[in-house]
């Protein structure tokens, strides 16, 4: 549940935040968020990439099919890619790989500063 | 232990962040290009789908309506001239900002701050030349005698800079994104470098080499080969022009001695050959509706986004359309309610070399006359990006900038030539021209504002309303005795100095001659009756006399004739020249089955450079290899010279194919123009068996693979290759592979103008965009779009509207 709920929040952060913010401050957002959910430490990271990941690759879906431009082809040829295809794969990659990080940053921060529960009966 | 993982996981994380947000090498910022709600995705978007209804700009005193048709044709309403401008800036850097940004870098030597080290010698050759010198200058007397103009060019200013303060990472164009760096403040001294710029892409000399073939030749074998004008000269201003002004043309001094060395330097980078431009004007007597019709293609680099966007600037007072610079103000090559104009490059040599003597080492006296005179020293700062700033020193003295000195592209230490320019000089006010022309309403108006124009010197074509056409070679022209300035001079002899300017009324002209058209196609200015010196090597003989003849036996002319004129693919040189190779080659030509196949093809064709003409191929290749076969020799002497033209090559093989110009020293026996031929030929036949294995087709567009290339050549992805389309140098359309029509305009001025004009490019500079591109194909077609002038009223045809407030 946490992982899904972790993951929908980083999407959503995407959505509003990256639309006025640069995508380091996304990242922020995500270790904070992380730090909050407190998801475990591969759902932080796997939440947190796919949350950016996919949102990222749902915005670049969305623009080319709006458009209908020939740009990301472009694009792939400019950066040695070959294709579109592969512009969008990257996008989608490079977005999992920072939101991932920033989701694995965030619950280990958490795991630093919560204290071991020392004052639980545990008889 | 929880630290040490929690440390480095977050060191990883910051570093990607920082990586990404930074290039890394040659690398954009992987994660600022690919973020979709800043980055290179968002530029996907065509105009259209961006529009906006209102728009803030400041310092309006009215708001500015923006009206674009369906072509992103903006129509700017203004209610007067302040306003205008400032909106033509606005809205062009809203369409091509990064063009006129990166253009106006080029023209200021400051692409290694870009690029790097590679650009260095590029930039320092560009400072060395002084365009930011003479833009200075020209900002110098805008203020001090034109503070009017100086007004408008600073609207202009204000609106590119406020549209860059609104600018957004979302719409940031894409070259900044992918380059990593961000646009500059605009200012009026670079519209002014903008228009110094295309002085330097225009105009060439041939100094250098001529020296060296002065030396190599001798001055009567050079007389010969390298005649100051054609046996058929068919000049700009119709010959019968009888000039009736009192010359000043000076004499020659006596026993004037040259700088005798041989000249080991680099030249300076020269417009390429396929240069040049066509304008007409006919008149009511000539056209079916009685009406003048105008048309005008300028021939430049075919480069996208393109050099020219279109627009209509509109005031209570006046409506103008066509082809303006981004960057500059008002249009420069298009029509308003009364008057159409047209431009064309009028060379003829103004950039002209002087020996400079320094006193010592320290270069900071130089010899003149019987005196020392002083030099003044300008530090040139180039930043180099990952590297320390340049600096580079640069004399001037009063002739100008000393060029080539002992730290630069001289392979000898005590040579030193300084350039003389009109761009170096400050008191022109070309602007002021555009500004006025726009305006003007009758043959007067277009008097008084070529007035103030020096540099590039054009052929301005004109027709009016009322009925008139004219052309008028316009733009500052030293006054030179004979042959002053066709070989490097001693600038410590004051006799070599220019002896004034022609003035301005003795500029050549002509008002409705008799034949009933005006037109020019770079060559000749006018016949040698014309008493000024007039030389210059890169005169037009082909193109000139196709138009002429075209003109002068067409009656009943339509806008459509005019159309398909700018359109045509006669080759001349090849009419002219085939049946010579042919002859020549009698007899000779290998008996293979392919040189009896490219014969029979070449025998077959018809002379047009149609797209799916394969004669047009074989001639082309066979020619340049028989020139080459020709001149090796002479071009191989070691030091920088340049060959004789096509149209003396091709006379010489006419008329003396036996001459000793044939024979090859190296070689024994003796060689005529049949063994050139011959060995062209050969080389043809060389060339098209690689040809035909590795391309197949050799049709002309597919051999010849007219290419539309983004500014910066390494992104071929933004790049139009293999247009299917026609025409070649020295062909009215003169479309060649990298050069050709960058605009054409046809203007009939009836009651009611009519307009039609293309260019192979598209209104936005967006390489995401829908507009970026989408009139190449009518461009290539010989189509054109409608360019009628618009009323604020008509509704029809609209793609969006903006109001500027």
């Amino acid at each position: 549940m946490k992982f899904l709920l972790f993951t929908l929040l980083c999407a959503l952060l995407v959505v509003f935040l990256n639309l006025i913010a640069p995508f380091w401050v996304v990242m922020i957002a995500i270790a904070s968020v992380a730090t909050l959910v407190r998801p475990s430490g591969w759902a932080g990271f796997l939440g947190g990439g796919l949350g950016m990941g996919l949102a990222w690759l749902g915005q670049a879906l969305l623009i080319t099919l709006s458009t209908t431009s020939t740009l990301p082809d472009k694009m792939g040829i400019l950066m040695g890619l070959g294709s579109g295809l592969a512009v969008f794969g990257l996008t989608t990659a490079l977005g999992f790989i920072l939101g991932g990080f920033s989701g694995l940053t965030g619950v280990l921060f958490r795991n630093l500063i919560q204290k071991k529960p020392s004052d639980v009966y545990l008889g | 232990m929880k630290i040490l993982s929690f440390l480095s996981v977050l060191l990883l994380t910051c570093a990607l962040a920082i990586g990404g947000a930074n290039s890394i090498g040659q690398l954009p910022p992987l994660a600022f290009l690919l973020d979709p709600n800043h980055g290179f995705w968002q530029n996907s978007y065509s105009e259209d789908q961006l529009a906006e209804e209102m728009l803030s700009l400041e310092n309006l005193q009215a708001p500015v309506e923006v009206i674009y048709d369906e072509q992103l044709i903006p129509h700017l309403y203004a209610e007067n001239e302040l306003d205008l401008y400032r909106a033509q800036g606005y809205i062009t850097a809203k369409h091509r900002l990064w063009q006129m940004e990166f253009q106006t870098r080029a023209a200021a030597g400051r692409l290694a701050e870009l690029v790097g080290p590679i650009a260095l010698e590029l930039d320092r050759m560009t400072r060395r030349k002084g365009l930011a010198y003479g833009a200075e200058l020209g900002i110098d007397y805008l203020m001090k005698e034109d503070p009017e103009t100086l007004a408008l060019v600073e609207a202009y200013a204000e609106g590119v800079n406020q549209y860059i303060g609104q600018l957004t990472d979302a719409r940031l164009p894409i070259e900044y994104k992918i380059l990593n760096y961000k646009p500059e403040d605009w200012s009026a001294y670079k519209s002014l470098l903008l228009l110094k710029y295309m002085s330097d892409m225009l105009v060439g000399d041939r100094d250098l080499e001529y020296s060296n073939l002065k030396k190599i030749l001798g001055k009567a074998k050079l007389d010969r080969l390298y005649p100051e004008f054609p046996k058929e000269n068919d000049p700009v201003i119709e010959r019968e022009r009888i000039w009736e002004f009192q010359s000043l043309y000076p004499p020659k001094p006596d026993s004037l001695t040259y700088p005798e060395e041989s000249l080991q330097l680099e030249a300076l980078t020269q417009p390429i050959e396929g240069t040049g431009s066509n304008n007409w004007a006919v008149s009511g007597i000539k056209t079916k509706n009685g009406h003048p019709i105008l048309a005008n293609d300028p021939h430049l680099s075919l480069n996208l986004p393109s050099l020219w966007y279109s627009m209509q600037l509109s005031t209570p007072e006046h409506t103008v359309k066509g082809a303006t610079l981004p960057g500059a103000l008002g249009v420069i090559s298009g029509f308003n309610q009364d008057i159409a104009w047209g431009v064309t490059n009028a060379t003829k040599d103004t950039r002209d070399w002087y020996k400079i003597t320094f006193q010592d080492a320290s270069r900071k006296a130089y010899k003149y006359g019987q005196e020392w005179k002083t030099t003044e020293f300008r530090i040139e700062e180039i930043k180099v990006k990952g590297q320390e700033t340049y600096l580079d020193t640069v004399v001037y003295t009063h002739y100008g900038p000393v060029v080539y000195d002992k730290t630069f592209k001289s392979d000898r230490q005590d040579l030193n030539f300084a350039l003389r320019w009109i761009v170096h000089q400050g008191n022109s006010n070309e602007q002021k021209t555009f500004i006025q022309l726009n305006k003007a309403k009758n043959h007067r108006g277009y008097t008084e504002a070529l007035m103030n124009y020096a540099a590039p010197a054009q052929n301005f074509v004109f027709a009016s309303k009322t009925g008139d056409i004219a052309m008028r070679i316009q733009g500052k022209f030293p006054l030179k005795w004979k042959e002053q300035g066709k070989f490097f001079m001693d600038g410590a002899d004051p006799r070599m100095e220019w002896q004034g300017y022609i003035p301005f009324e003795h500029n050549p002209n002509t008002l409705n001659p008799e034949r009933g058209f005006v037109s020019s196609a770079n060559q000749h200015p006018v016949d040698s009756t014309y008493p000024y010196y007039t030389f210059d090597h890169s005169y037009e003989h082909y193109r000139n006399r196709r138009l002429n003849s075209k003109l002068a036996s067409m009656e009943q002319i339509t806008v459509d004739d005019m159309k398909a004129l700018q359109y045509d693919s006669y080759n001349l040189q090849a009419a002219e020249s085939l049946p010579i190779l042919l002859h020549l080659l009698t007899g000779n030509a290998s008996s293979s089955e392919d040189a009896q196949k490219y014969l029979s093809e070449l025998k077959a064709w018809d002379y047009f450079a149609d797209p799916n003409k394969k004669g047009q191929t074989l001639y082309s290749i066979w020619f340049a290899e028989t020139v080459e076969s020709i001149w090796r020799e002479l071009m191989d002497q070691g030091s920088p010279v340049v060959r004789p033209n096509n149209y003396q090559t091709i006379a010489l093989m006419r008329d003396n194919p036996e001459d000793e110009v044939f024979d090859i020293h190296m070689a024994a026996g003796i060689q005529t123009a049949h063994y050139h031929v011959q060995v062209g030929f050969d080389s043809l036949l060389v060339a098209m068996k690689k040809w035909e294995m590795d391309e197949g087709d050799y049709e002309w567009a597919n051999y010849k693979k007219t290419t539309i290339q983004h500014l910066i050549p390494n992104f071929k992805a933004f790049s139009v290759p293999d247009v299917y389309t026609g025409g070649g140098p020295g062909i009215l359309n003169a479309t060649g592979n990298r050069h050709g029509a960058s605009w054409r305009m046809v203007v009939e001025l009836g009651p009611t103008v009519k307009a039609f004009g293309i260019y192979p490019g598209g209104q936005s500079g967006n390489p995401g965009s829908r507009f970026y591109d989408n009139f190449i194909p009518i461009w290539a077609s010989g189509d054109y779009v409608n360019f009628d002038l618009k009323k604020k009223e008509d509704q029809s045809g609209i793609l969006f509207k903006t109001i500027l407030n």
